[in-house]
């Protein structure tokens, strides 16, 4: 390895190294709050170390990861929503009985695995990063090991995520045997070589598609999502829902750019039935929930639905569409499932829709955030989420993919009830029920920075789709 | 020296990944389930292996090295949250242990 190439790596080595010195200070000194600070101060240095790799690029190493402005930008998204996770977990897991410090090691090893998928340039990095990823979800799922729901969905996620593993593995096994190659650009020569495609490699990218759509959490591969985001911890739930998928997206967009998927006759119609059926499964599930958390796993639903239709355009143009979306849809909900780890008390989760009842004359800031995050998930003006569906309309009409279009409009509507009602409820008076716990200056802060980050987004968003515009060039 | 046919090799491993799914969707206990799990993960490992071979390229056996030592991780954290299961609940049935749904 030469130099160049150690440098480029900074800012995975930084989150490579962070759990290591984690593990160490846990053994000399137990202490919460230093670790906490120790794990923000690594954070953010691996986010700053971004800048600084950047005029080294685009570099790759061997064929196995790949340094451009597109995988830079990703890392940011990744290390970002992460911040922003850390930020809400420091009041959830504070009350916690028993060790609480490891918590953050192993989010640092999810946030890893989460990276090497944004730099993936090779199965094998594919493979690992995807692994890696999974088996730290399952620890932090089941990171209360003495509670019902968090046991079992860890057990849950473990059997369908360990499946889709297999299923994406198999898949990149018959494609290796299709082609003789595993790196993203061979494959893509090899197949552009290629006449017509044999059965073997369509039943790769068959199985390949399968275990994506598993992470990505797209129907028919969604069952697991609600159970999962009910029993994981608030803000474990908040960072499936956004640095996981993250990731995948990742890879998703880079590897079937790579190869020329989108521009397939036959990976189009595939793409398109599972962006409809996801878009209809998952807000037609969330209608009758009275469960937040639910709710906002069928949402997830829906809305990487509305993420992967954009791809089909097959060009730099719904790549950005689709980044855009991803950003806005991420800082929203970060905020949704902050609220309900910032309200969550040591021996119960503020999930239930009731709990939220009158929140607004109780806790106005708290409700403040909470409306604004799902005003923003619905898509109304002045938010992020309404640029970002006007961005991704947009550009389906200019392609005149119309009916997709058409069923994310659909989809919009539906998914404004269930929204709406929500907010009808923090607004609702009503009698005092539960007690609400008091907020800390760090859960503060952190509402602060994503309730800015939300209305940038909506009112000047310029800036960033210019950013958008430059980095993202696949 | 006699070689096996990529063919055959394809279809051994094939049918020993769809028994692991088979097995994964019949049995109940969450131990099997993860042996079945294992066998898929292994079925693609053989398929790395063939396929190797029969390009003449260290790069399967490369891969195979490394899903042995993720399933090993993987398995590892499986079995003790199967072992947090049992104490909890004093079954590994998952039927039993499944609370988690629509409306509750």
């Amino acid at each position: 390895m030469t130099e160049t190439d150690f440098l480029s790596l900074t800012p995975l080595l930084i989150i490579t190294i962070a759990p290591v010195v984690i593990m160490l200070i846990i053994s000399i000194y137990r202490k919460y709050e230093i670790i906490f600070g120790f794990s923000l101060v690594s954070l953010l240095t691996a986010f700053v170390s971004l800048f600084i790799v950047q005029p080294l690029l685009p570099h790759r190493i061997d064929h196995l990861m790949v340094f451009d402005l597109y995988s830079l930008f990703f890392l940011g998204i990744i290390f970002f929503s992460a911040f922003l996770i850390m930020l809400l977990s420091h009041d959830y897991f504070k009350h916690l009985e028993g060790f609480r410090e490891e918590y953050f090691i192993i989010l640092f090893t999810a946030t890893l695995g989460a990276s090497l998928l944004a730099v993936a340039n090779h199965f094998i990095i594919f493979f690992l990063g995807f692994e890696l990823l999974s088996i730290s979800l399952y620890i932090l799922i089941a990171f209360q090991k003495k509670k019902d729901y968090p046991l079992e969905a860890g057990i849950k996620y473990l059997i369908l995520a360990s499946v889709s593993s297999a299923f994406l593995l198999f898949g990149m096994a018959l494609i290796y045997t299709a082609l003789g190659t595993m790196g993203f650009q061979g494959i893509a020569d090899a197949i552009s070589k290629m006449g017509v495609a044999s059965p073997i490699l369509v039943i790769g990218f068959g199985m390949m598609m399968v275990g994506i759509g598993f992470k990505l959490a797209l129907a028919p591969f969604h069952m697991w999502t609600s159970d999962v985001y009910q029993g994981a911890p608030a803000p474990v739930s908040g960072y499936i829902a956004t640095v996981s998928k993250g990731g995948v997206m990742a890879v998703f967009i880079r590897f079937f750019f790579d190869i020329k998927g989108f521009s397939n006759q036959d990976f189009f119609i595939v793409i398109s039935a599972i962006a409809i059926f996801s878009m209809f499964v998952g807000n037609l599930l969330a209608i009758r929930q009275q469960n937040l958390k639910r709710l906002l796993g069928y949402s997830s639903i829906a809305n990487m639905g509305y993420l992967i239709i954009i791809l089909l355009i097959g060009n730099n143009d719904g790549a950005r569409a689709a980044i855009f979306y991803m950003l806005s849809y991420f800082v929203t909900v970060i905020g949704a499932f902050g609220v309900i780890s910032l309200l969550s008390t040591k021996n119960r989760e503020a999930e239930k829709i009731e709990d939220f009842k009158g929140l607004f004359w109780k806790r106005p800031w708290i409700a403040i955030v909470l409306t604004l995050s799902l005003l923003s998930l619905a898509g109304i003006p002045l938010t992020a989420g309404f640029i970002a569906k006007f961005y991704v309309i947009f550009e389906g009409v200019k392609s005149g993919l119309m009916l997709l279009v058409f069923s994310m409009i659909i989809n919009s509507v539906i998914g404004l009830y269930y929204y709406i009602r929500v907010i009808a409820v923090m607004f609702s008076t009503g009698e005092e029920t539960t007690k609400l716990p008091s907020l800390s200056i760090i859960g503060n802060v952190a509402l602060t920075m994503i309730s800015i980050s939300i209305l940038i987004l909506g009112v000047y968003p310029g800036w960033l789709i210019d950013m958008i515009m430059k980095l993202v060039a696949l | 020296m006699l070689t096996v046919p990529l063919k055959i090799l394809l279809l051994f491993a094939g049918t020993l990944f769809l028994l692991g799914l088979a097995g994964l969707l019949v049995r109940r206990n969450i131990i099997f389930m993860l042996m079945s799990i294992e066998i898929m993960l292994n079925s693609a490992g053989l398929v790395f292996i063939a396929a190797g071979r029969h390009w003449g390229q260290p790069d399967g056996q490369v891969m195979f090295i490394f899903i042995l030592a993720v399933a090993a991780v993987e398995v590892s954290i499986g079995l003790a949250l199967i072992l947090q299961v049992y104490h909890h609940y004093k079954t590994l049935d998952v039927d039993a242990i499944s609370k988690l749904r629509d409306h509750n």
